[in-house]
């Protein structure tokens, strides 16, 4: 392990890569939970990207901040699955273009 | 690595795996005699002596029995979940001690198969990934009732792993080490059960719902749910299960005897290896005992339980462990 | 050796897993493909000696959110087939704005790093407790104390709101 065997851009590229999947998935799907685990995936990117630079520097901040981001992704999907659920109670559907109107 | 060291993981692992896969038909012959006894029975006693081979014949018929796959089931996935109990299960037991370090041949030999120094933390993942194997069967069935077992049992699981994990912090907080071995170590003079009785309690309540055990098995409740989430599985899959169920409650017997009661230690010259067996067995017939005792709780019961109970509970248990170890110094 | 056919073998499998989470038609599949790919970036992330992110990894995301998703996924039973994906140029251009930032993200991570740390050559020496539970505890209650407890409200008005949302009536 003392030499580099896999360097940091190696690393940058395939967190490159899940991102704009993440990103493919936002812009492309329909369905509510899969836009949200496209999120998921982006959140997951950013975080290879954290702890790979965290490495190369030595650092920790970068493990501080991939924990911060699960943190709030564990906020997040509590919160959206909850409107999900409400949006799916009254309107018996998960395709977020179906949900266009700013009321109850 | 050298040969040696690959011999000696090799020979660790097989005699773990062994010991799980041979221990299981062992368990569910006590479970079987110990109920029948307690329930003014006799229990197996045609096949062996004592009924021993019972267990055994039972696993040759699942053997024979023919693979059914329900209509519209999920293919891939209805393959997929007991492969995934199962190895969850083997996994978890390879963080789990069984004794202090031997030298054999001129070598420190641990028994465990690793030391990794966040075991405790490996344990509570695999135990969290052991959940899928139990909600997966339920949805790929394509049927209610196992749907119905498999959204009860992630509910159940999700809740009693958090009152499960946070009893376990009080131990990190004493011993300063996520090492099963360390805190094993840490044991030989005092048993963490008791400065730790109610972590201890917490713990083993929360145990019995990880492994989906009477009085907490919501999650295949035959008198609501038929079977719950293996009702659809048959054959080789419905023996899977079965074998990750009781390997769940080996692992979890492990890890409560590890962290709480002492791990290998004993008094007397009785080897750590043979204290640690003993231990399992009676923390076995335990878990069986429980079954034997208490009716199932009700669904809410159980989640209220959890989270109204157990969950401030063990966070009370771990503030006031936080306030004792600081004045200590 | 070893460590780049790991790296190749973790990113293969994230990378097809992640275009699946994106394709697949059935949503519960989607999900079981998303835990696939978390769980080799926890692979990766015990190959940069962040082994207490990688258990966090299978505790928090594999094992707690994404059953939350697994469970919602079947208490709603989305299994009709709606439209996979969205129609008309709309995604023509999703695809467009992707390809856009993945580009940008290339150049990004292939340009030759600036600062005084650069990002190329060799990985700085590791102390040896980098990436251990221990040294992760005292520096989050060191020096990042203060947005630690943040988080704890922010968690603790995420669990207040979901309770509310989730309820079968709003009361008033």
């Amino acid at each position: 392990m003392s030499t580099i065997a896999v360097p940091l851009a190696a690393y940058q590229i395939l967190a490159g890569a899940l991102f704009t999947i993440g990103v493919v998935g936002v812009l492309v799907r329909r369905s509510a939970l899969i836009v949200f685990m496209s999120i998921e995936l982006m959140l997951n990117a950013v975080n290879l990207s954290f702890v790979a630079f965290s490495r190369q520097h030595g650092s920790m901040d970068g493990h501080i901040f991939v924990f911060f981001v699960m943190a709030v992704a564990a906020a997040e999907v509590a919160i959206g699955l909850a409107i999900l659920i409400a949006i799916f109670r009254k309107r018996e559907t998960a395709n977020v273009d179906d949900v266009h109107l700013l009321k109850g | 690595m050298d040969l040696a060291t690959i011999i000696e993981a090799v020979v660790k692992v097989l005699i773990v795996l062994g010991f799980v896969l041979m221990g299981v038909p062992l368990i569910v012959w006590m479970e079987r005699k110990v109920l029948g006894h307690m329930q003014d029975r006799i229990g197996p006693e045609r096949v062996g002596p004592f009924g021993l081979l019972q267990t055994i014949a039972d696993g040759m018929k699942l053997f024979f029995k023919e693979d059914m796959l329900p209509a519209q089931a999920d293919k891939v996935v209805f393959f997929l979940a007991p492969g995934l109990s199962i190895v969850t299960a083997l996994v978890a037991a390879t963080v789990v001690p069984w004794g202090d370090t031997v030298t054999l041949f001129g070598r420190e030999i641990g028994l465990r198969i690793t030391d990794v120094n966040i075991a405790l933390l490996f344990l509570l993942g695999t135990t969290s990934m052991g959940v899928y194997g139990i909600v997966l069967g339920g949805w790929a069935s394509n049927s209610k009732y196992p749907l119905l077992g498999g959204l009860r049992s992630s509910a159940q699981m999700i809740s009693y792993e958090l009152a499960q994990g946070i009893s376990l912090v009080p131990i990190v907080m004493i011993t300063g080490s996520l090492s099963l071995s360390q805190i094993g170590r840490a044991q030989e003079s005092m048993w963490f059960v008791v400065p730790q009785f109610f972590a201890f309690v917490i713990f083993v309540i929360c145990a019995v719902a990880e492994t989906n055990r009477a009085p907490f098995d919501l999650a295949e409740a035959e008198t609501e749910l038929v079977a719950g989430f293996h009702t659809e599985f048959s054959s080789m899959k419905f023996a899977l299960y079965f074998l990750s169920e009781y390997a769940n409650m080996m692992v979890v017997a492990g890890v409560a005897i590890t962290c709480f009661l002492g791990a290998w230690h004993g008094p007397g010259p009785i080897p750590g290896v043979l204290w640690f067996l003993i231990k399992l067995s009676l923390f076995l017939f335990f878990f069986i005992w429980l079954r034997a005792t208490f009716p199932r709780l009700r669904y809410d019961q159980l989640m209220g339980f959890g989270w109204k109970v157990l969950l401030p509970a063990s966070l009370l248990n771990m503030a006031v462990t936080a306030v004792v170890l600081v004045m200590k110094g | 050796m070893t460590e780049i056919i790991l790296f190749s073998l973790f990113a293969l499998t994230a990378v097809t897993c992640a275009l699946g989470v994106v394709f697949h038609k059935n949503p519960v599949h989607c999900a079981l493909l998303l835990v696939a790919v978390l769980l080799s970036l926890a692979g990766l992330f015990i190959m940069l000696h962040a082994q207490f992110i990688a258990a966090l990894q299978v505790i928090v995301y594999a094992g707690a959110i994404m059953v939350l998703f697994l469970f919602v996924l079947m208490l709603l039973n989305v299994r009709r087939h709606e439209d996979v994906l969205t129609p008309g140029a709309a995604k023509g251009f999703g695809f467009l704005f992707a390809l856009i930032v993945f580009v940008e993200l290339l150049w990004v991570a292939l340009s030759p790093g600036g600062g005084e740390q650069g990002s190329v050559g060799a990985p700085a020496a590791l102390p040896q407790e980098f990436g251990s539970p221990a040294a992760i505890g005292r520096i989050l209650y060191t020096t990042w104390l203060y947005p630690f407890e943040i988080t704890s409200i922010l968690l603790l008005v995420a669990v207040v709101g979901a309770v509310l949302l989730a309820r079968r009536k709003f009361v008033g």
